[in-house]
């Protein structure tokens, strides 16, 4: 398991010491939330996000938050198989957030996993999972945006465009930058009041368990596309000077067939 | 500042110039859609206010598809066809059908076709599949000296499959972005899905009967028990497997009646085979599935069945959680994506080849593919949005009834814009970009003019023009020059098979799919035959 280490070099060993210890104690702190809850009426996933949760409602939250963001520096320090290399000085913040996107998919699996087995089996459907898994799952497409452009994964059209010289590819990737640049700005010129106004007011979802989705989407929305330019400004720098030809056999995945033929011989 | 035809055309001209220069496809529409804002309300509306104005839109699209719990299935489904290929339930269906069919020409041609079936009701994207089959059945057609454009054909056709037959992401997308039922969709897509593939299977038998040497039997087997045996075992097995799924429901039933969860109420959906009505057929069932296995086929031959037979359990398994959440009324789309997941991720488990490795892999791999989608969901929300706002699709519309063309040629020419769309660029784009302009026109066609034969229900003309599209899109699969199945193919294939021999071998296959692209043109209510 001892991989090359992608940026984090020899701290690596604390940030994972870091990250267990910040999830113990995590897990102690919601293990005592749910023992509360079970036997002494307390506090649940409701009150989670109401004042009157108080400090331990707030506690789990950050810690929770906490915890999951240090696994995700830690697993940053990994480069997987299908990533292609980091260059641009923009990659790490990418990469953090990629490894929170990822681990996200986990979670809603593990809430809908919760969710059905408590309304099939237990007959006692949650009010928070479908909402749960709502809020995590927009996070974590906003979070995938930034992971595909950091990845450079989009769908493009090269016919046309390989067949110009160096240079006009070079004029034609700064002007895309450019119109990426326009569309933010005009984007956060619209939407700046109203994210901000539901931030201010922590609006809503208008549903039993009440998640602020709103209040923190809207914002969000804004924030990543805003990342997502410098990430576009980052890769347009990196490959400033390398050879770009492509070929449909580039959308191919070597690693992937790979890793089915081995899967298949074993 | 313009009016509406203006921008439509300035939008048309501005999109192939920046896909001409190799802008992403999301970005370009979103930028696409600051453009028609600025056409439409000029700079000195937008911007004479900070942080409100007509701009807002851009946000609230973007916001609307973030929040859209429908869009969540897209990467569970992806995730749960990342774990499928690295587990080796595939290669072990694969032998379990073998095994029935080899004595059959062009057995193995037909084997591949049903397996490709049975992968696409598993999961709902292409690629894998193609690489899949290619990689197991491919080397075994090739060695037993089948012809080779048959054995191309075959793989990329079949494994095309995946977004055919319900679960289909091509279906999900298009029920996001036309708001018709996902439901609906997939069921009206099943008839059509399979008449697809029993065109390809019966071009598989014909052409191997006329001409058997493109499609050699392999030596015979000693060991291998021949005609009516055979058929027996293939009884046994199937009456243990039928004792076992009968078994399951029994349990199952039994559950809800001693939780007193089926209890009949007024207002409540009945569970499908959860009522207490229901336990007698069910035992019936059972009984009849034990009688077969032990008493006609018989104890030894019903064991040896079990032993050849049993790599179809888990496929069975997958398809029975993903589908029967859809349409046993248990879940939504999105839960039954997830259950899928489990689902793959339980029986790699019991099959002792899941490792963190391949999970943190697939994860990755999901995240990477949700990203590509994504953009081009934001980017052509953001453009859908601004062009409604201009009143820009009931303008086309308009303008095409205005016409007078005949019904049909509305659609064939649509048709014709498809597939033409589709050798370029990908399926996301086009439903993306192009449905939210077509669709108002289909709808605003006399319904009783669609079709040559029956006549279709109006609320289901966006059904079934969703499942029309999703034909065309199979055919874009296949279609060079930049049909994806053969490049999948090509890296899997021998060095000595090139890219044109691959499309060569495509040919009639694509005109199968022509066909089947015909049949649901000329005969609209094929796809209301489930629908209730």
């Amino acid at each position: 398991m001892e991989a090359e280490s992608v940026w984090l070099g020899l701290s690596r060993p604390t940030v994972l010491k870091l990250a267990k210890s910040v999830s113990a104690i995590t897990f102690v702190v919601w293990a005592v939330m749910v023992i509360n809850r079970m036997f002494l009426g307390g506090n649940g996933m409701y009150e989670l996000l109401r004042p009157e949760g108080g400090l331990m409602a707030a506690a789990i939250l950050v810690l929770t938050i906490l915890t999951v963001v240090m696994w995700s520096i830690y697993l940053s320090d990994f480069k997987g198989t299908i990533e292609i290399e980091q260059d641009g000085v923009f990659d790490k913040v990418s990469l953090v957030l990629s490894r929170l996107a990822m681990l996200s998919v986990i979670a809603i699996e593990v809430v809908m996993l919760y969710e059905v087995i408590s309304r099939y089996v237990f007959n006692a459907p949650t009010l928070w999972a479908n909402e749960l898994s709502l809020w995590i799952a927009s996070v974590l497409f906003l979070l995938a945006g930034v992971y595909a452009m950091q990845q450079r994964s989009h769908i493009r059209i090269y016919i046309i465009y390989d067949m110009f010289p160096r240079w006009a590819k070079k004029t034609a990737d700064t002007v895309s930058v450019l119109l990426i640049m326009i569309f933010t700005f005009c984007l956060v010129w619209g939407g700046y009041n109203e994210a901000l106004l539901k931030f201010s007011r922590m609006e809503k979802y208008g549903t039993a368990w009440n998640p602020p989705i709103p209040a923190t989407v809207k914002p969000l929305i804004l924030i990543l596309i805003i990342l997502v330019t410098f990430q576009a400004i980052s890769n347009l720098i990196a490959d400033w000077n390398k050879d770009d030809s492509h070929s449909p056999e580039d959308e191919i995945d070597q690693t992937e067939i790979e890793n089915i033929r081995k899967t298949l011989e074993s | 500042m313009f009016d509406v035809g203006t921008i439509s055309l300035i939008l048309l001209i501005s999109m192939f110039v920046l896909l001409a220069i190799g802008m992403p496809l999301g970005f370009a529409s979103a930028f696409l859609a600051v453009m028609t804002l600025v056409m439409k309300f000029g700079p000195d509306l937008l911007f004479s206010n900070f942080g409100r104005g007509p701009l807002a839109v851009l946000g609230q699209a973007v916001y609307r598809q973030m929040t859209n719990y429908v869009l969540i299935s897209v990467p569970l489904f992806i995730f749960m066809a990342a774990l499928l290929e690295r587990s080796g339930i595939a290669r072990d269906m694969y032998s379990s059908l073998n095994v029935w069919l080899n004595r059959t020409r062009g057995g193995i041609a037909i084997v591949t076709s049903v397996m490709a079936v049975i992968m696409a009701a598993m999961s709902g994207i292409i690629g894998g599949e193609v690489v899949l089959l290619g990689l197991i059945a491919l080397p075994q057609m090739l060695r037993l000296g089948y012809n080779q454009n048959l054995a191309i054909g075959t793989i990329c056709a079949s494994g095309s499959l995946g977004t055919m037959i319900p679960p289909s992401i091509v279906l999900i997308m298009y029920g996001l972005v036309t708001e018709t039922s996902i439901k609906a969709l997939f069921t009206a897509s099943f008839l059509p899905g399979f008449m697809l593939a029993t065109f390809f299977i019966i071009y598989i038998i014909v052409t191997t009967q006329l001409d058997p040497s493109k499609a050699p039997l392999p030596e015979t087997d000693p060991n291998d028990p021949k005609g009516l045996d055979k058929a027996l075992m293939f009884l046994g097995f199937l009456g243990r497997f039928g004792m076992w799924i009968t078994g399951t429901l029994l349990v199952r039933v039994l559950f809800f009646t001693v939780t007193g969860q089926n209890t009949v109420t007024e207002g409540v959906d009945p569970i499908p085979l959860g009522m207490a009505s229901d336990i007698m057929p069910i035992v019936v069932a059972f009984v009849i599935c034990g009688v077969a296995a032990f008493g006609i086929a018989g104890r030894a031959r019903t064991a040896k069945g079990w032993e050849m037979g049993k790599g179809l359990i888990a496929p069975t398994v997958v398809i029975g959680v993903v589908l029967g959440s859809i349409y046993g009324g248990i879940t939504g789309i999105t839960e039954a994506a997830g259950m899928g997941v489990i689902a793959v991720f339980v029986i790699g488990l019991i099959r002792r080849e899941m490792t963190f490795e391949i999970v943190w892999d697939s994860v990755m791999r999901t995240l990477k593919s949700t990203g590509t989608i994504i953009w081009v969901t934001i980017g052509a929300a953001a453009l859908a949005a601004a062009y409604t706002l201009v009143g820009g699709p009931n303008y086309v519309a308009n303008l095409i009834v205005g016409t007078e063309l005949p019904t049909m040629g509305v659609i064939l020419i649509m048709m014709l814009i498809f597939l033409v769309m589709g050798m370029f660029m990908d399926w996301i784009g086009i439903v993306l970009l192009v449905m939210p302009v077509f669709l108002p026109i289909v709808l605003k066609l006399p319904v009783a003019e669609l079709g040559w034969f029956g006549s279709l229900d109006p609320k289901y003309v966006g059904v079934w023009f969703g499942v029309v599209f999703c034909m065309n899109m199979q055919v874009s699969f296949l279609s060079p020059p930049f049909g994806p199945a053969a490049f999948y193919l090509k890296s899997v294939a021998p060095d000595h098979i090139s890219l044109t021999d691959i499309f060569r071998g495509f040919f009639p296959f694509i005109g199968l799919q022509l066909l089947a692209l015909g049949v649901l043109l000329a005969w609209p209510p094929i796809i209301t035959i489930f629908l209730v």
